[in-house]
């Protein structure tokens, strides 16, 4: 009896559709913060504490500077002035581990000397593409996804470091700079 | 007995038959991931990863219009990935003759040619290797050994030295300086 409970439980499971990938952010969020014992900073505490981050959809609407990501499509997570020791080649098998099924890996760069690791993943979403960007510093950190159009993928294959980086900071703008 | 000599008969036959489908051509594709280990050891670390689905992708995606993204467009027609993965010391002696044999080892198998009328206008030592299949290019190997710097680059798909000079700098390709010599002989 049991054994058929199991059965019918698994295959309860199985026929319940999974999203891959749908919640890889937030994986990713909680995989700094328990790898590292940190604790990300939510966007209302960021803004308070002068980072506007709040303004950045706005910006990305429209504007003089060159804009990356589609309008409204950005998940940011940002961790500030902690600490970030650990061995960064575990936390990069975890990482791969954790995304190469659903995410297509693009450019990783670590550093050793100020243990900048920089990580930019990609995968198909309909016409478009998300692409996820993880940057950990000695004393913080940026996990951005955003929705990229054909154009603008183009870009990041082109120089897959720069449009990166070009990322992250499009995320983290601070409007009183 | 008669089924015995039929079977003598047929087999060689058979192994006639069967001979294509068991010499397959040489993988381009270099397997990297013995170098993993070096990343915590090294200053810099740099891995791309550009495989067939993503080459597939940008084909689609430059443009005929733009200038600059035709001529990439061009540059990455039929290439089937690039792989990059360079590693920066502080000091001397961070990898071994056996770290590098992972690599040399696999550009010892058949098909691929290492070309010696290459060099890299950067200090070290630099190999470029080719990888044939019949009279097609399959794909590229570089293999930079210098003290402080390990970098190899693997290019998947029809690419030759002109080709890969112009991916320099494009496509996680690091700007390796690389030029033919007046010597045109290849090992």
């Amino acid at each position: 009896m049991k054994t058929i409970s199991a059965i019918v439980l698994a295959l309860l499971v199985l026929s319940i559709p999974v999203h891959a990938g749908d919640d890889d952010f937030k994986s990713v969020v909680k995989m700094i913060e328990q790898f590292y014992r940190v604790k990300h900073q939510g966007i209302p505490f960021l803004a308070k504490a002068g980072m506007k981050v709040g303004t950045t959809a706005a910006k990305i609407r429209g504007g003089e500077a060159k804009r990356i990501a589609e309008a409204g499509s950005i998940k940011l997570a940002v961790f500030e002035d902690q600490a970030f020791n650990g061995d960064f080649t575990k936390f990069r098998a975890s990482l791969n581990g954790a995304l190469n099924d659903t995410w297509m890996p693009l450019i990783q760069t670590l550093s050793g000397k100020g243990g900048e690791q920089n990580y930019i993943y990609l995968r198909n979403a309909g016409d478009k593409y998300n692409v996820l960007v993880i940057t950990i510093e000695e004393r913080e950190a940026t996990v951005v996804q955003v929705t990229v159009s054909g154009k603008n993928l183009a870009l990041l294959l082109k120089d897959p470091e720069g449009t990166g980086k070009s990322i992250t900071e499009e995320a983290t703008i601070n409007d009183q700079e | 007995m008669k089924a015995l000599s039929r079977i003598k008969l047929t087999m060689p036959l058979m192994l006639l038959i069967a001979l294509p489908f068991v010499v397959k051509a040489q993988d381009p594709r270099l397997q990297l991931s013995s170098l993993d280990h070096l990343a915590g050891k090294a200053n810099e670390t740099v891995d791309v990863n550009i495989d067939e689905r993503l080459m597939k992708m940008a084909a689609k995606l430059f443009s005929d219009k733009d200038a600059d993204e035709r001529e990439v467009k061009k540059l990455i027609e039929g290439l089937k990935g690039v792989y990059v993965k360079s590693f920066e010391f502080d000091s001397e002696g961070q990898y071994t003759a056996a770290d590098v044999e992972t690599i040399r080892s696999q550009l010892r198998r058949p098909g691929w040619t290492r070309m010696v009328n290459v060099m890299s206008k950067k200090d070290g030592n630099c190999e470029v290797y080719l990888l044939f299949n019949g009279d097609q290019i399959g794909g590229l190997a570089v293999l930079v050994a210098e003290d402080k710097e390990l970098t190899v680059v693997n290019i998947v798909g029809p690419v030759d030295l002109d080709k890969l000079a112009q991916l320099e700098g494009q496509l996680g390709v690091p700007e390796l300086g690389i030029e033919k010599t007046k010597k045109n002989n290849e090992k």
